[in-house]
């Protein structure tokens, strides 16, 4: 008989997200298992426990997922689980704290595009904001965009210590070019805007972070991509299944573009399922993070 | 590929009931992932994280089962999990705290049915005594059996909580349509005179009824007792009577047992675990769909 496929699911809160377990079984894993307030240094023998028990077919048909909100945690979890491997003894681990690193994928992807064939630019070219810049879906796009080449700012709605310390600290871990800034005000955003050619929104649902009235002021933007999917939008006059219509209020920024909350979703669930059929189907353990799902967003969109 | 049946089931107690674990995979839920320790405040981002992830069709495969200790908040979770489905993205939802409301709807059940064969009556108008009655089991009995017509009056140690009790279950559980009424347990000889069905819902181990009082209680009909565990709550009915006559009542009276009273309590529990499975239109079920179902049960089975 086959042995059914493990999901072991890693979190560092008290309960996992429903969406993933979800995921997870629609993807195909047969069992999955809890474990809840999990801290960083039992993630080493949990994962040896995980390895050893199963056999080297077994292993096969076992995955460890990581969740969270924490990002650096999070990652600090899978390196903490990979040193834990002892070959051939090893198993996929997939790690995306509140769905953040799928849905940071998928956004810089589907923007990624659409400034190509709108625009024919690329990421390099480009300067970008990450409104809701410090929340993890932000910072994870911000490292993204910073790492794909643009010159990438997490915008705080309150404080630019709070952007710039974020940005420093995960510069430092990722390699990325982060700056920090801060938006109060409609005036401070008109500023910020002057010279963006991005704009990513992952601000709170239900907070718009565009107005009209600052869209109206931009002139080099190209592309707006929206996470937010209940109203009102993070965007005024983005519709949820914008993927490069025109931005209505953009009227001085010609050729500028959205992608709305439900094009970005159906990306990043997409990309959730095809990430975790990979863990079920590959022959050699995978380590999937965001880096690894930017790069399977690319190819989706 | 077919998509698995899954079940969230949430609890605020640290684990959730084996019991429950056991039904609801044998109901046919192929999964049943747990959420514990979970607030009220968290019901929200949990049902909508369910409920987007997967397609309308799939989500007639999801539920959402509410487990914990406590009858008020279980029905206030179970009104928050309603207010947070976003149409069409939504699941059924069952809420059961302690197995509180099918134990209740199978307790109530069983005794509207030896009411109906044995004494050819009803609730409607019934005095009855809910001994014990501050608890989950307690309380959700006396609201049944009140929206079923009985006058009810839940007896504690302490009438003051007692009163609270009350005032709960018509206000909260009730929707202010039912009238429960309080009595100290110091008063219940005199209140057992005139009473035609008693329910005993107490700890387990404490005798709630006398063979004393079974004595006086010249015009009860039917005694129902959940405590499993001797000594009986109410003196002269065991764990497996089911319609049998109470040595030394003078009325003829017939004692109902726990293990009478969880055949039916499970037969409700499963058939509301079936519904969900694959139900056109979400469902949101509490006691007063354990109950319509236990009755169902009841009466293919007569």
């Amino acid at each position: 008989m086959e042995k059914r496929s493990i999901l072991h699911m890693l979190d560092p809160m008290p309960n996992n997200s429903p969406f993933d377990v979800n995921m997870a079984l629609d993807a195909g894993f047969d069992v999955l298992m809890p474990y809840s307030n999990v801290k960083l240094d039992s993630v080493y023998g949990l994962t040896q426990d995980a390895i050893f028990s199963r056999g080297p077919a077994g292993v096969k048909r076992t995955g460890l997922f990581i969740g969270g909100r924490d990002l650096g945690l999070a990652m600090d979890m899978l390196n903490a689980s990979r040193q834990a491997m002892v070959p051939p003894f090893e198993i996929s681990v997939f790690t995306d704290p509140s769905g953040a690193f799928t849905t940071a994928a998928a956004l810089v992807a589907c923007v990624e595009k659409e400034l190509k064939t709108r625009h024919g630019k690329e990421l390099k070219d480009c300067k970008a904001l990450v409104f809701g810049g410090t929340g993890p879906v932000g910072i994870a796009t911000g490292v993204i965009a910073s790492l794909a080449g643009a010159k990438t700012a997490l915008v705080d709605h309150l404080s630019s210590d709070t952007a710039e310390d974020v940005a420093k600290a995960y510069n430092r871990r990722f390699a990325a070019t982060l700056t920090g800034a801060c938006a109060r005000s409609d005036a401070e955003k008109v500023e910020l805007l002057k010279d963006a050619d991005i704009v990513f929104c992952t601000a709170k649902a239900g907070i718009q972070v565009l107005s009209a009235a600052v869209l109206k002021d931009t002139t080099r933007l190209k592309v707006a991509g929206d996470v937010n999917a209940v109203p009102p939008l993070g965007i005024e006059g983005i519709k949820l299944n914008d993927l490069g219509e025109p931005l209505l209020h953009a009227v001085s920024a010609p050729g500028a573009v959205g992608v709305g909350a439900l094009a970005v979703g159906n990306v990043k669930y997409r990309l959730q399922h095809t990430m975790l059929r990979m863990m079920l189907e590959t022959d050699h353990p995978l380590y999937l993070d965001f880096r690894a799902a930017f790069d399977k967003a690319r190819e989706i969109v | 590929m077919e998509k698995p049946f899954i079940l969230h089931m949430l609890t605020t107690a640290k684990n959730l009931s084996p019991f429950d674990v056991n039904m609801a995979l044998d109901a046919g839920w192929v999964t049943a992932l747990p959420y514990i320790n979970v607030e009220p405040s968290e019901v929200q981002g949990l049902v909508q994280d369910a409920i987007f992830s997967r397609s309308t069709k799939n989500l007639k495969k999801t539920g959402i089962f509410i487990g914990g200790r406590d009858t008020k908040q279980a029905m206030d979770m179970l009104k928050t999990a309603k207010r947070s489905m976003v149409p069409p993205f939504e699941v059924s939802v069952f809420a059961d705290p302690s197995g509180a409301f099918t134990t209740a709807a199978g307790m109530v059940a069983a005794v509207e049915h030896e009411l109906i064969t044995k004494f050819n009556t009803t609730l409607e108008g019934k005095n009855i005594l809910a001994l014990g009655g501050t608890g989950p089991v307690g309380q959700v009995a006396a609201v049944i059996a009140a929206q079923a017509g009985a006058n009810v009056r839940i007896i504690g140690r302490q009438l003051e909580k007692a009163q609270n009790v009350a005032d709960l279950c018509n206000n909260e559980f009730g929707d202010g349509k039912i009238a429960i009424t309080a009595g100290a347990d110091a008063d219940k000889s005199e209140y057992i005179k005139t009473a035609d069905v008693v329910f005993a819902t107490g700890a387990a181990g404490i005798e709630l009824l006398s063979a004393e009082l079974v004595a006086i209680a010249s015009q009860l009909k039917v005694a129902a007792d959940v405590n499993a565990v001797p000594p009986a709550g109410i003196a002269g009915v065991d764990a497996f009577h089911n319609g049998t006559p109470i040595e030394g009542s003078p009325s003829g009276a017939l004692g109902i047992g726990a293990l009478a009273i969880g055949n039916i309590k499970y037969q409700a529990q499963n058939l509301l675990l079936k519904s969900m499975l694959n139900a056109e239109k979400p469902i949101f079920l509490h006691f007063e769909h354990a109950f319509s179902v236990a009755r169902d049960y009841i009466k293919t089975k007569a």
